[in-house]
């Protein structure tokens, strides 16, 4: 299994979907989670996430990615709930502390609309690769490939820099840094003077990739250059229609 | 045809010069090999013809080089990117994707090869390399052995006159680290393509290449037929590179005149050179 935003090979109905109808699907999937004012449909939609990535075959990576913004979320649930004191007391606190239930309710909607608008994109760019994903922006949107490669390659550099952090990290831990500590401010303490040597390393390879690319001869590309088409077939335009449905449908749900 | 006359490069901020008045001519076919101990200015060397110095890497430049009578300083590395194709040192910055047949696809694209001719170009480029198995595959998942020889493939996909290799395997193990020589070789032979490359796997360089360098820091301290260098073991030596034992003992027989014919740069060459030896 490859990391957070790796590209996941496979043949799978949604691998083999048009880039652009991955991405509109996954973008509508976060709209409607926006648009709703049911929980419930948030769920569903979580839930539609979690069977996409089982179809796709990535249902471990999602889980996974579930997990850490489950555990994000629980923390911003919990700022937030105290914070809201419109509404009935559910629960009472020491120190005029209280929860109501407007306040669980709205911070309950923000975590759900969080998590259901995070999971589509990473699920989606999973199993995109980002070289398809540029050439359809520049083939069939228009937008010039020095910003879609530019925009693709941010992307790419995510899990990049991620396991360029756990290195450094490891690195850390084998010289006797305890990152494993339970204490978060301590532990903030500890990861945050790394972030000096993750920028230059960062720093570098974005360098060493732009030479790299130029002395590929980058800078000749032209429109036409891209190897593969990218027609929208039916499916695409059934995912499409599905999608925007959805993003319809959030509206005007009434659970 | 890598005509490089006079040059000497000081990077901003560098102390002194990582290049030193270095002429070389490398002949169009050529197989030439660079040695050198760290910091002698192989890396450099390797900028110079392929156009990063003085594009990118900014400094006091004097003198000139010309690949196949383009001129480098003229030239960007764009321009330059159609004769001479580059394989870094840092193969893991060379990488432009996340999937191996991105990586090849990327300047077969940008150099706006014919669709039909691409496929061709990548599976050959893989199956060179031994990786046609890896073609779907996502880079990061790989070895650094194999992110090694996708490096390699994505630049002799693009069938350059003039390939540039730093230290092409330097995260490989002997047995494919002989298989990248032996392409190599093979580009030279059969597609004439020029060869420079910079290598600290001596022995296996000097059994392809045809002519080496070897280098000290900044200066080109040897430089010729790679029989003729292997002579100069003490010079090498001197320069940092640790030469073959064999050549060492070549060097030492033919000071005691019991050995006088080539150096031996293999095991067939060493055996001969043991049997003809008078005692």
């Amino acid at each position: 299994m490859g990391g957070f935003l790796d590209y996941s090979p496979g043949d799978s109905f949604l691998h083999r979907l048009n880039p652009l109808a991955k991405i509109f699907l996954s973008l509508m999937l976060s709209v409607s989670c926006f648009v709703t004012d049911s929980s419930i449909f948030c769920l569903m939609i979580i839930l539609l996430n979690i069977a996409m990535a089982a179809v796709a075959g990535i249902s471990s990576r999602a889980l996974a990615m579930l997990r850490t913004l489950i555990k994000f979320c629980a923390f911003l649930f919990f700022i937030q709930v105290f914070f809201i004191r419109e509404g009935n007391i559910l629960l009472s606190l020491p120190f005029n502390v209280y929860v109501t239930d407007k306040g669980a309710m709205f911070s309950l909607m923000m975590v759900l609309r969080l998590i259901g608008a995070t999971l589509p994109l990473a699920l989606m760019l999973s199993i995109t690769k980002m070289n398809d994903l540029s050439n359809v922006l520049v083939e069939r949107v228009g937008i010039p490939y020095k910003y879609a490669f530019s925009l693709t390659t941010a992307i790419r550099f995510i899990p990049v820099f991620t396991a360029e952090m756990a290195g450094i990290m490891e690195a850390q831990t084998a010289r006797g840094v305890a990152f494993d500590t339970k204490n978060i401010f301590k532990k903030i303490g500890l990861i945050f003077p790394l972030c000096v040597p993750l920028l230059i390393t960062s720093v570098r390879k974005i360098e060493g990739a732009a030479i790299s690319a130029e002395l590929r001869g980058f800078n000749c590309r032209k429109r036409e250059s891209g190897y593969k088409s990218y027609p929208f077939k039916t499916a695409d335009i059934g995912v499409s229609i599905f999608a925007l449905t959805l993003a319809v449908a959030g509206v005007f749900i009434p659970f | 045809m890598i005509r490089i006359s006079g040059l000497s490069f000081k990077y901003d901020g560098g102390r002194e010069e990582a290049l030193k008045n270095i002429d070389i001519t490398v002949c169009k076919g050529d197989f030439f090999g660079v040695i050198g101990s760290s910091g002698a200015g192989k890396t450099t060397l390797l900028h110079a013809i392929n156009g990063i110095i003085p594009h990118h890497f900014h400094g006091d430049y004097y003198g000139s080089v010309e690949v196949n009578g383009l001129d480098t300083i003229d030239n960007k590395p764009e321009q330059l990117a159609g004769t001479v194709g580059s394989v870094r040192q840092d193969f893991e910055s060379q990488m432009v994707s996340s999937v191996v047949e991105d990586e090849i696809l990327f300047g077969l694209e940008n150099f706006s090869v014919p669709r039909d001719e691409i496929e061709k170009r990548m599976t050959d480029a893989l199956d060179k390399t031994g990786i046609r198995n890896l073609r779907e595959r996502n880079i990061a998942t790989l070895s650094g052995g194999q992110k090694q020889k996708v490096a390699i493939s994505a630049i002799i996909a693009l069938m350059p006159d003039v390939l540039v290799l730093d230290e092409p395997t330097g995260e490989l193990d002997p047995q494919s680290s002989r298989q990248i020589f032996q392409l190599l070789g093979e580009l030279n032979e059969k597609h004439g393509i020029t060869i420079v490359v910079v290598e600290q796997k001596i022995m296996l360089l000097c059994e392809f290449a045809r002519s080496l360098a070897v280098m000290d820091r900044g200066r080109v301290v040897l430089n010729g037929p790679v029989s003729e260098v292997l002579k100069s073991s003490r010079e090498m030596e001197s320069a940092g590179v640790n030469c073959p034992r064999v050549v060492t003992l070549a060097d030492r027989l033919r000071n005691e005149n019991l050995y006088m014919g080539p150096v031996p740069v293999n095991i067939p060459e060493a055996e001969n050179m043991v049997r003809s030896t008078t005692l």
